[in-house]
């Protein structure tokens, strides 16, 4: 398709409007107080401002909710980098090195280089939109069930390969996330597995409940067993909130590099921010020259996943917009929205009103820089927080987990499970085993499960699957390669 | 504070019944005597929650009910948790239905039966659709079926988010009463309507059944072609639309959504909701709910829903069987 | 050589060994194939028997190397705190959806803090618990329109 210019134009304009900024500015701030609370993300975030677009004018509506929606991806990261608590899957891959840098005295930069990451992603991603929305959306219906079946092993062989000279405890923390996602009702063939009459169990655990679990609850219990030790309180915000030349150096082209990932990853619907950071962290960790600095603060190790899960978040509106199919939670939850407002996203609304459309990419951009300067004033608001003494801070952690758990399902059933999860996240830290292999098989579990039986329905093998499709055999390759790769180059290093 | 709260409800629940015991009559101004709770036995964003917070709104704006209404969110099982709590509420607690209401209990996932409840109203529909992608050469409803009469694993059918929903059983009826051997259709499940979407636009399978506010947009741009629909009228953007009716198979189906009440509401209450209601379905504020979600008014008051409801379920419970489901 | 390492994997592997037996009862489907929903978690059931068992073996391989995990544990009140935490998670669950949001919030988080911030600091606790509360409360119930009870 060639960019209609003319839409574009008067897109822009429209989002630049006094009105429209306020919104962009209004809805980046409540995204991002939202999604900093624990297992409070972008879907819940949405959600629950919904009733505030109420009467709205379309538009103006449309804008303020995608500003709600990055402000709690940014958000999201935010409590990754500073307690170690990811809002939600996409910020998952924060803590692995935004967490060690906040350790080592560094909050302040590790804030403000995961804002200039995200910055980055988000760019290039609307650029990308601008340009290949069309094709693109092409390119992910070419993906079904042997396709995501492979794309999801691979996502799923790549985390635990992180586990270096730890692989069991890595496939075992791995299967046991895999093991939960077969509680309840097994959507093929309305079999109830392991649900105990318990009515609340038939939709399984939800993933966010097991998130907030093991990081935020597992975390507080992990850091009382801990809080008379010196060595491991976090140091204050050592000098500088900006970043030095290094650290920006180490980034810029893992940065460039990972966005593009995310942005395909992202179109694909039920894909997602917590599969492309997921991926962009291993990718980087195993070509970089330093990767056993990753998981220690290495910056690049932040600064990859923040770029390519943003570029994620604008890929997941190709199909909504296009095609009028959510990708994930958080777009479901704008197309239902979107529906409210009496918009329908789909095919037409690029012909029937194309200055809709383009008004909503120009405030994704819009707000992304908008975003960035909050973002960058808040930080030394921010690293207040890390001046709380602990014996404060984690009771009130504790109790954001509970509120945060009670939000997703309104059901104390699931502080149950949070408690469970807390202890066994507890364990995990004790023994290290590696919590990212469960975490990711939670997520994309029960996705992975469907997809494996709906293409053995369609081929008859596993070599079938396989060779089902060019994308088949590539992530099928990938897979093999990211398990065998790195014992491959470890014993080739061991030679010489 | 809460003590208080309860203490007075408690003394106006006395009040009422007393009152209620001496003159049966007057009494129906007294109801509601607090605020009014919808439960949506589901999260946020879903139909269900769409269908409550639009009630609020409309109720709210257009001044039908004194008290405040406030919508309170239940998910979980199928509508089961959200069905279980209104039980044991007092008739001050609404619930939204559909017929999940009866078919979890057909299906054996829930103990609860719509017997139990006051029905209220019917208060929209939708309807199902049965699509191929623009490129197949399955030319209409009939040659579909005819199809798979003769090989019923020939055609891979797409349906979402669970068996035993509408768009499932709908399929099954129509496919059974053209004599197709249903309990051998391959069904593909997917987490949702937009999933279904997705693989019926990607050529992953052959056939799609989905509501038509979820596939008409693709049609009408030539993405996919619908053969046929559960309708009991044309379809206004596009009446070329051909119903399973327009085919010749006598059929329609409405995928409905609908609000009940606890068990053992009186005469009074279940006339005040009917009479608030009727009136909600005639304003302007919720013609346009119904617009933008592409839902039919299909109003019903508390009597002709429960005829409704009980005929509803003698369908679901042959269907069921029908499809293998139950025995 | 220590038992205590042993303990975790050994849990794992009755885990895997319930999770098996489960499987084996599940219902069979009614549509389809019958054992369709079974396949997959026995794939899952029997991978994670047989990495239960490689964990313990590697535990044996190690067991000359300093097993010190749960040294973490040493400090015996703090270990005591941990196990008060949880019960209070516990009693917060049960007080939760019976006395409302805001004062089991209030009890609970004041209790935490008497617990982990000592009760020399009785009026910061105070303080802390009923502001934060109230904070949360009215963002939550009035700002998001969130349902507590």
């Amino acid at each position: 398709m060639g960019v209609d210019w003319n839409s574009f134009l008067e897109g822009f304009t429209t989002a630049m409007s006094f009105q429209n900024l306020l919104f962009i500015i209004i809805g980046g701030l409540l995204g991002t107080i939202v999604g900093m609370l624990p297992g409070l993300g972008p879907a819940t975030a949405v959600a629950v401002l919904i009733p505030v677009t109420f009467g709205m004018d379309s538009t103006n509506a449309l804008v303020l909710l995608g500003a709600i929606y990055y402000g709690a991806m940014y958000g999201g990261s935010r409590s990754s980098i500073l307690i170690n608590t990811p809002g939600d899957g996409s910020a998952i891959a924060a803590t692995f090195d935004g967490y060690p840098m906040t350790r080592k005295g560094q909050a302040g930069q590790a804030l403000t280089l995961a804002t200039l990451a995200s910055l980055v992603g988000g760019t290039v991603a609307i650029i990308g939109f601008v340009f290949l929305a069309k094709p693109l959306a092409g390119f992910a219906l070419q993906f079904g069930p042997a396709e995501y079946f492979f794309l999801l092993i691979f996502t799923l062989s790549a985390v635990v390969s992180l586990s270096k000279g730890n692989m069991i405890k890595g496939f075992v923390s791995m299967v046991l996330g895999l093991l939960i996602t077969t509680i309840g009702i097994d959507s093929q063939s309305g079999v109830y597995r392991y649900t105990f009459d318990i009515p609340h169990l038939s939709e399984g655990i939800d993933f966010l409940v097991v998130i907030i679990g093991i990081y935020a609850v597992g975390e507080v219990l992990y850091n009382i067993l801990l809080i008379k030790d010196e060595d491991q309180r976090i140091k204050g915000p050592v000098g500088k909130s900006w970043i030095t030349k290094e650290q920006w150096s180490r980034s810029f082209w893992p940065v460039i590099r990972q966005a593009p990932v995310g942005f395909l990853i992202g179109i694909l619907p039920g894909a997602g921010g917590s599969i492309a950071s997921m991926i962009s962290y291993s990718t980087e960790q195993q070509i970089s020259k330093r990767s056993d600095e990753f998981g220690k603060g290495a910056p690049e190790g932040l600064a990859a996943p923040e770029s390519s899960n943003n570029a994620a978040a604008v890929g997941a509106f190709i199909p909504l917009l296009t095609m009028g199919i959510p990708g994930s939670g958080t777009t479901a939850v704008i197309l239902g929205a979107l529906i409210m407002l009496g918009l329908q996203p789909g095919p037409m609304l690029f012909q029937n009103q194309p200055e809709v459309a383009w008004t909503f990419i120009n405030s994704l951009f819009i707000g992304n820089i908008a975003l960035v300067i909050m973002n960058i004033l808040l930080i030394g608001f921010l690293i207040k927080i890390l001046k709380t003494p602990p014996h404060i801070l984690y009771p009130i952690i504790l109790v954001l987990a509970f509120i945060g758990t009670y939000t997703l399902g309104y059901s104390i059933i699931d502080f149950f499970i949070l408690m469970i999860f807390g202890v066994i996240g507890l364990f995990m830290k004790i023994l290290n085993i590696p919590t990212a292999p469960l975490i990711l098989a939670v997520i994309i579990g029960n996705q992975m499960e469907q997809n494996f039986r709906m293409a053995s329905i369609s081929y008859d093998s596993i070599w079938g699957m396989v060779t089902a499709s060019p994308i088949a055999i590539l992530f099928a390759a990938l897979t093999v390669l990211s398990v065998f790769l790195p014992a491959l180059f470890n014993r080739l290093s061991r030679v010489k | 504070m809460k003590n208080s709260m309860k203490l007075f409800s408690m003394l106006m629940l006395s009040a009422i019944l007393v009152l209620s015991a001496c003159s049966s009559g007057s009494a129906e101004s007294d109801y509601p005597s607090k605020n009014v709770e919808l439960v949506a036995p589901a999260t946020p964003g879903g139909g269900w929650d769409a269908t409550a917070r639009a009630m609020q709104n409309v109720m709210d704006s257009e001044g039908l009910v004194e008290q405040n209404i406030n919508v309170v969110n239940k998910p979980g099982g199928g509508g089961e948790v959200g069905w279980q709590y209104l039980k044991g509420q007092d008739s001050h607690s609404l619930a939204i239905n559909s017929s999940l209401v009866i078919a979890n209990n057909l299906l054996g996932q829930s103990d609860l039966t719509y017997e139990e409840f006051t029905p209220l109203a019917v208060l929209a529909t939708e309807w199902i659709s049965v699509a191929v992608p623009a490129e197949s050469d399955i030319e209409d409803g009939i040659d579909m079926l005819d199809r798979l009469k003769e090989d019923p694993k020939s055609l891979k059918i797409a349906v979402g988010p669970a068996l035993g929903n509408n768009d499932h059983l709908s399929f099954v009826r129509v496919a059974d009463e053209y004599g197709v051997d249903v309990s051998q259709l391959e069904f593909m499940i997917y987490e949702s309507g937009g999933d279904v979407l997705t693989a019926l636009l990607g050529g992953h399978v052959d056939v799609a059944t989905l509501s038509i506010s979820e596939s008409l947009e693709q049609h009408l741009s030539g993405n996919l072609n619908i053969i046929a629909t559960t309708a009991d009228k044309p379809i206004p953007e596009d009446e070329s639309i051909q119903s399973w009716q327009d085919q010749g198979i006598d059929f329609t189906f409405p995928h409905w959504r609908g609000i009940m009440g606890p068990p053992d509401m009186t005469e009074e209450e279940i006339a005040y909701w009917d009479e608030t209601f009727s009136k909600m379905v005639e304003t302007e504020g919720w013609q346009k709910v119904l617009d933008n979600n592409g839902w039919e008014d299909y109003y019903m008051n508390s009597e002709e829903t429960k005829a409704f409801l009980d005929e509803q379920n003698e369908m679901y419970d042959g269907l069921m069987k029908k499809a293998g489901l139950t025995e | 050589m220590e038992i205590i390492r042993f303990i975790v994997p050994s849990i794992i592997l009755v885990i895997s060994v319930i999770y098996l037996i489960l499987t084996f009862n599940l219902p069979e489907a009614k549509v389809g194939n019958p054992t369709a929903a079974m396949n997959y978690p026995l794939l899952i059931g029997f991978s994670l028997l047989g990495l239960s068992i490689l964990y313990i073996l590697s535990e044996i391989k190690d067991k000359k190397k300093v097993f010190d995990a749960y040294k973490i544990f040493a400090d015996k009140e703090l270990t005591i705190q941990v196990i008060i935490v949880l019960v209070l998670c516990l009693g917060y669950t049960f007080l939760f959806e019976r006395i409302g949001f805001l004062i089991s919030t209030v009890l609970f988080l004041g209790a935490l803090l008497f617990l982990i911030n000592g009760r020399r600091k009785w009026l910061t606790n105070i303080i802390v618990a009923v502001v934060f509360s109230t904070a949360s409360w009215y963002t939550f119930a009035e700002l998001l329109s969130v349902s507590l009870p």
